[in-house]
């Protein structure tokens, strides 16, 4: 239920070294894998991360599809254990340190800026900044944001303990955060955009068959309403047209992931919708530079595929550092 | 079962014995019957208390004692004062678990070292010139990764100046403070009652918004 770890974050930093064989932005799955491979084989690394290590996984109430789990596992838990096996072969991690800027000096040389003006020195660089989850637009969105409206449910879910909220999207995300939200509230009503829910069909009974639970599906959420606090959202019926008021306390919105690339502005090629394209081994195109995890275009937001990400780019880069050594 | 594993229990020790300076836990608690956590957290504390000999503990029954817990500023328990050298004013309101473990041990440190971690240099130059009180409470939840961020920053400038209060709240552990500051969401920063910062916010704009709210 409740546990006590420490962060290597918020005590201690980096060893103070600004030189690093690798530096990967970003302790989600896929930097945290990176670094298990690299770390254990020698390559001195260093892990920067711009809140506590684990990303969006770490986010997640519980996984249960991660193998070698067959009870599943609370995602923080999880990525707690990714961070100590890195630690173990020796990788730094230094949480709540944003990078702001990656500067491409040479081959062999690429220096890493951050918010708090320190520059770190690495041969090789991985991005593995994530996603962060997709803001929908509406009006009253930005308004009630921290006022009733939240994108992390296991952050906000304790403070809606015995209230009515509503989930916005009910694909994956949505309806995993939606099982964690019907712990804690009184009723919790998914609101879907599509005729139909593309989760996984556990997810789907779980949350379908639950006594205190609602679903609107072809329904388009158009406005988020409210006084200080929120009060209701205002939403469409597709087939119908016919516009009703829903009140509620709370709204998670669950639809879909962005990118965390705006920092890198051109530097690397990207899709789009702004995910870093990269060759079967991770490489950007910038000399020294890879991407790996969700960031990366064509991924499916699932840890076993960063990890796999992280996997191949360490294995690159023992190649590509080894060739440099000659 | 003792809380912390040995493991912790190494990097807390190897934190904490390099503090020059000797933390008192002041802790504040209900009668058991009224307070899910008194007892968790009173363990906890212990266990920091016997993995270093710089952290000791002293506690209080919030009801009995209510003179020292005034002293404090405190009117609600479960509540521990972090007390270095002198009393730099941090506090920790609910039971500091999960991520917001974190958060503790670095408040200890930083009443115990009396200096501030990473603040930068113009943070450090604009509290040095304030010259009201400001109070810094910080709603968080255990389950929230980017909580820690927020609470230590708090105490990072209630150590950096005599001026500043920092008090972390655990806010599903107190409805009634959560919905009279409406937190839905967390980290919650409010200064002064009015400033208000959502998010784990850059220690620039914690510092605008103590500056917009004495002006």
């Amino acid at each position: 239920m409740f546990d006590f770890k420490l962060s290597t974050d918020v005590s201690k930093g980096s060893s103070g070294s600004s030189r690093y064989d690798l530096i990967i932005v970003g302790g989600g799955p896929s930097g945290l894998a990176a670094a298990i491979y690299a770390a254990r084989d020698g390559i001195k690394t260093l892990v920067i991360e711009k809140s506590a290590a684990g990303g969006l996984a770490a986010t997640t109430d519980h996984i249960e599809n991660y193998p070698g789990f067959p009870e599943g596992i609370a995602g923080s838990d999880l990525m707690d254990l990714f961070q100590k096996q890195a630690v173990r072969f020796g990788a730094e991690i230094l949480e709540f340190e944003e990078v702001t800027r990656i500067e491409p000096v040479r081959k062999g040389l690429l220096r890493v800026h951050t918010a708090s003006d320190e520059v770190f020195e690495a041969k090789l660089v991985m991005l593995a900044t994530g996603s962060k989850p997709k803001k929908l637009n509406l009006p009253g969105e930005d308004e009630f944001y921290g006022r009733g409206l939240s994108y992390c449910a296991t952050c906000d879910g304790p403070l809606f303990r015995g209230k009515d909220v509503v989930v916005i999207g009910a694909g994956n995300s949505g309806l995993q955060e939606g099982v964690n939200l019907l712990s804690y509230a009184r009723s919790v009503t998914f609101i879907e955009f599509l005729p139909y829910s593309i989760a996984e069909k556990i997810l789907q009974e779980r949350t379908m068959n639950h006594p205190n639970s609602t679903f609107y599906f072809n329904h388009q959420v158009l406005e988020i309403k409210g006084d200080k606090m929120v009060t209701a959202v205002v939403m469409k019926d597709r087939a119908t047209g016919e516009v009703k008021e829903l009140p509620t306390e709370g709204v998670f919105i669950y639809v879909g992931y962005s990118p965390d690339t705006k920092f890198l502005g051109d530097l690397v090629e990207m899709n789009q919708w702004g995910y870093i394209k990269t060759d079967t081994q991770m490489w950007t195109g910038v000399e020294g530079l890879m991407a790996i995890g969700d960031v990366r275009a064509n991924n499916l937001a699932q840890v076993t595929v960063a990890v796999s990400d992280g996997t191949k780019a360490a294995l690159a880069a023992r190649e590509y550092l080894a060739k440099l050594e000659e | 079962m003792a809380l912390l594993n040995d493991e912790i229990r190494g990097q807390v020790r190897e934190l904490l014995d390099a503090m020059p300076d000797v933390v008192r836990l002041v802790f504040f608690k209900l009668p058991e019957d009224q307070c899910e956590y008194c007892g968790v957290i009173e363990e906890l504390i212990t266990e920091l208390a016997e993995t270093s000999a710089r952290v000791v503990v002293e506690t209080h029954q919030l009801d009995a004692d209510k003179d020292v817990a005034e002293s404090y500023g405190i009117d609600r328990a479960p509540a521990l004062a972090i007390v270095g050298a002198k009393d730099y004013g941090l506090r920790f309101f609910g039971l500091p678990a999960n991520y917001e473990f974190s958060t503790l041990i670095h408040g200890i440190q930083a009443a115990g070292h009396g200096a501030p971690g990473q603040l930068e240099e113009s943070t450090l130059s604009y509290l040095a010139s304030l010259n009201a009180p400001v109070h810094y409470q910080v709603f968080v939840t255990p389950t929230c990764p980017y909580c820690p961020g927020a609470a230590v920053l708090a105490y990072d400038m209630a150590v950096a100046s005599d001026w500043v209060r920092a008090e972390v709240v655990e806010a599903s552990e107190f409805p009634e403070i959560a919905d009279r500051y409406s937190v839905m969401g967390v980290p919650l920063n409010v200064i002064n009652e009015t400033g208000r910062v959502e998010g784990r916010a850059p220690q620039q704009m914690i510092v605008e918004t103590i500056k917009s709210v004495l002006a």
